[in-house]
């Protein structure tokens, strides 16, 4: 029997999360751009990402694999977040099996449902909490309902555990249920079970990815191959802006292996047997390069910088510029720089394409199969739905993955030679031509009252576009004039200072600049909580204690904030007294309702600082794997040690200097600081947690660094003198 | 050129060009593709293998120089996937890849390490490995070498500590 509310569903449905759309711009015309502007931008910080889903129609999610297992196709990439394991935890919530019972995939653009905007922002999990658990209670219902019609009982009598389904006498797996049905019962939208009913949120779970890590399968898209698959470099320009001016092929042409050099104005590609010849080959070409202009860095630096480029402002309470103006001559105003940064993923970025009977299939580990396909199909004359994305593993991403450039010099390649070919940048290149995260400065002043308290403070922040810059948006220029989403992340001051201003200077670099793990929130940070750290230290207040005053407040956000400080001020034992030779600081901060702060202690050495210990307090909501939380945030951190001490983009004679990891040094195992992450759950629904952790490890750093020599470094990374 | 070498105690035979990096040969001739490429500098050690027992960085290291010497790399690190090397069952405890890519080659590292190191301080094994890893698995890392070396000393026979 089948209870009331049910219909039958000969064709597996399921729902879609709505989107969140930025529904400020039709108000623009009434309220005038400033205001509008300000408006977006503190929408921009406040809201719960959105998972756009693609290809809506009716694509499959969730399937039941003849060997009683549930295969889930993720929307989003697994770069290294871990969010596969989430997602196989929440659906298991719902669906009435073990872990090992679910095995999550990519989805691809031919069979299902991937994400139209990227994966990135942290995002992941939240945007997806609800609409998993969703669709699993949905399948359960309905194969409950179907196992009630198809032994004649009800279904409130038919139970579910570990795949099966069962009611008195009957038995059935849910593999056996799903081959022998053809109509299913559609049952009405099931109510979600509570958390306090959870079985595997909350637990300690291994990764699910972790037996195919540690055999080392081929699951990277530079590990895949075609039959018949062939190799190509492409040629690209060490120098910036530059233009081929004359080139001799002759010697490439010779080496062992190469098949053939392709020249066409805008692709000169080679190819051949293998990828070694195809570097050979690559390395072999003569080029005389056209170098319009022979950039230095002291020009580059000079490019970004408060005062230069469209002033746009991001947040205005009180009249804090009226007041620093009037008081000039008691302000106190600091600068603060961050450099130009590399992602420096461990697997350059690339692609294998096959075009055929005017068919494209690219396979490839991007953040956004849609876009690139999009891309892809425009660049080649395509229909998009001739286009398909295989996705697979990244080797690591942080944004570089947006990337679009391989993609299409691949699918451009084979069509050309009619064959698949794999399509790779060697390290020099991933170095030479990445998109990188761009510099920024910023300015910030403050009054200090009679009182020692902080009555007016400003900050100016410059940097060119980042997440505007590679997501093709009518809107940005025109309408917003600054690349809020990302670039003046985390720009705004979220502590209660009755007059406060934010200000964007819009500008730009002759380099490709966009998004990084972080970005904005990571720049941004740097300045204010390193500027609060110096506030403090001038009124006399510990750097916590001043904190938690400056937050207080009903708001929930605050009381957050407050919770997490405490706790970082007693897990850090911030209260003892230090060793000796070591030097302690702190920073705080909100990256879209995710409150992670870190005590940083160091130690210095010939002038080389040593971090020693990091203790990392997060609340990002509910934890669905608190040890899934602690490797995002123990890789956030070391991660952000190297932006502190090591990351640098250096440009002489318009060429970028930092051609492999020797000129780019980053963290290895012997700067590894003993770190101590403690989870807070401060919301009943999970917050992002890949970026958030790296953005307050330089500022505290950098506190550590004053408190230990007295030397105040406002410069990204931190030089000692 | 025809070069003779053994491959996870297999012998095989490749005509390649002799001065093409061992890592290009076992990943595309061999198609053993857990051997990454990182850098092509031996600067990253994502390309990390053994030969004759030794822990080399593949990326550059010409095939001719392998000729009847004995390769091995992850593929070849345990005898199945039920009996796992140390390395391998403490890179599971410690939950320790995330992106992954790296770990292939810090995990051929880390096991020569751990053969040669019988009781590593800490400081010795940051100052053992220099591979690098972007997404920051090194604290997890540093804890799987301890534990795969308390592992190692609890199996070899008590004469031999």
């Amino acid at each position: 029997m089948t209870t009331a509310n049910t219909k039958k569903l000969s064709r597996r449905k399921f729902f879609q999360r709505g989107a969140i759309v930025l529904g400020g711009v039709i108000v623009a015309t009434y309220l005038g751009r400033g205001v509008i502007r300000r408006f977006a931008a503190q929408l921009a910080e406040d809201m719960d990402a959105p998972a756009l889903i693609a290809n809506n129609e009716s694509l499959i999610w969730f399937e039941i694999l003849p060997d009683n297992t549930v295969l889930i196709k993720s929307p989003k990439i697994e770069m290294g977040q871990g969010i596969f394991t989430g997602f196989a935890m929440l659906a298991a919530e719902e669906l009435d099996v073990s872990l090992n019972q679910i095995k999550v995939i990519h989805a691809n653009t031919a069979d299902g449902p991937v994400d139209r905007i990227s994966t990135g922002g942290s995002s992941s999990t939240s945007s997806l909490y609800k609409s998993i658990r969703e669709m699993a209670a949905y399948i359960r219902e309905m194969l409950k309902e179907t196992a009630a019609k198809k032994w004649s009982v009800s279904v409130f009598k038919v139970n579910t555990q570990d795949g099966i389904l069962s009611s008195e006498a009957h038995k059935i797996t849910y593999a056996d249920l799903a081959k022998s049905t053809i109509e299913w019962e559609e049952p009405a939208t099931p109510e979600l079970r509570p958390a306090s009913q959870f079985k595997f949120v909350g637990k300690e779970v291994k990764r699910t990815d972790l037996r195919p890590k540690v055999f080392g399968e081929p699951i990277y898209a530079i590990d895949q191959s075609l039959p018949d698959m062939v190799y190509a470099t492409l040629l690209q320009s060490p120098y910036i802006e530059a233009i081929i001016r004359h080139m001799e092929i002759k010697e490439a042409l010779k080496q062992l292996g190469v098949i053939r050099v392709i020249q066409e104005e805008d692709l000169v590609a080679v190819i051949a047997k293998n990828r070694y010849a195809a570097e050979k080959g690559l390395e072999k070409i003569r080029v005389e390069w056209d170098i319009p202009e022979k950039w230095q860095q002291a020009e580059i630096e000079k490019l970004t910088k408060v005062g230069v480029g469209n002033e746009v402002s991001v947040q205005k309470v009180g009249s804090a510029k009226g007041i620093l103006k009037e008081n000039n001559d008691e302000v106190f105003t600091e600068q603060y720089r961050t450099s130009i940064g590399a992602h420096a993923h461990m697997e350059p970025n690339g692609a294998i394409a096959n075009y055929h009977n005017g068919k494209l299939k690219i396979i490839i580990g991007t953040q956004a199969p849609d876009l690139l396909r999009k891309a892809v199909a425009s660049a080649l004359d395509l229909s998009v739905d001739d286009v398909e994305i295989e996705l697979t593993f990244a080797g690591g991403a942080f944004g570089r993955r947006m990337d679009t450039k391989l993609a299409i010099g691949a699918a451009r390649i084979s069509k050309i030679i009619g064959k698949p070919v794999q399509l790779f940048n060697t390290r020099e290149q991933e170095f030479l031509n990445g998109v990188y995260r761009p510099q920024t400065h910023h300015v910030l002043a403050a009054k200090i009252s009679q009182t020692g308290a902080v009555e007016a403070v400003t900050h100016d922040q410059a940097t060119p576009d980042q997440i505007f810059a590679q997501i093709p948006a009518d809107l940005g220029p025109t309408v917003f004039g600054a690349d809020f989403i990302s670039a003046g992340h985390g720009a705004s001051i979220m502590y209660n200072v009755e007059n406060k201003a934010a200000t964007m200077w819009h500008n730009k670099l002759p380099i490709e600049v966009g998004i990084w793990r972080g970005v904005g929130m990571f720049a941004n940070t740097f300045a204010i909580e390193s500027f609060f750290n110096e506030l403090a230290y001038k009124t006399s207040n510990d750097p916590i204690a001043f904190r938690i005053e400056l937050l207080q407040g009903k708001e929930k956000i605050n009381q957050r904030c407050v919770k997490v400080l405490e706790t970082l001020r007693e897990k850090s034992e911030w209260n003892q007294t230090k060793a000796g030779g070591i030097g302690r600081g702190m920073a705080i901060c909100n990256d879209r309702k995710t409150i992670s702060a870190v005590v940083a202690e160091v130690k210095v050495m010939d002038k080389k600082i040593q971090v020693v210990k990091i203790t990392q307090v997060i609340d990002a909501g509910l934890a669905i794997n608190p040890d899934g939380i602690r490797m995002q945030v123990e890789g956030a951190t070391m991660m952000g040690i190297t932006a502190a001490l090591y990351e640098e983009i250096i440009i002489e004679d318009a060429r970028i200097i930092n051609s492999n990891f020797d000129k780019y040094p980053m963290v290895t195992l012997a700067d590894t600081p003993k770190i101590n992450v403690v989870i807070v759950e401060g919301e009943v629904v999970p917050l992002g947690v890949g970026e958030p952790p790296l953005s307050p490890v330089a500022p505290a750093i950098a506190a550590a660094v004053f408190d230990l020599t007295g030397q105040r470094l406002r410069s990204l990374p931190m030089k000692l003198s | 050129m025809k070069i003779d070498f053994i491959v996870n105690d297999k012998p095989i035979s490749v005509d390649v060009d002799p001065d093409m990096p061992l890592l290009w040969v076992v990943r595309d001739e061999l198609g053993l593709k857990a051997t990454k490429y990182g850098c092509g500098k031996a600067l990253c050690g994502a390309c990390t293998l053994h030969l004759d027992g030794d822990a080399i960085r593949s990326c550059s290291f010409p095939v001719q120089y392998v000729a009847n010497k004995k390769v091995r790399t992850l593929e070849g690190l345990c005898l199945n996937k039920e009996t796992l090397h140390p390395i391998q069952q403490t890179w599971i405890d410690e939950n320790v890849p995330q992106c992954g890519y790296c770990q292939p080659g810090f995990m051929m590292a880390a096991a020569k390490f751990i053969e040669t190191n019988d009781n590593p301080t800490e400081e010795e094994i940051k100052s053992g490995i220099t591979n690098i890893c972007r997404c920051g698995t090194q604290p997890r890392i540093i804890k799987a070498i301890k534990r795969a070396v308390a592992i190692k000393q609890s199996t070899q026979p008590k004469d031999k500590l």
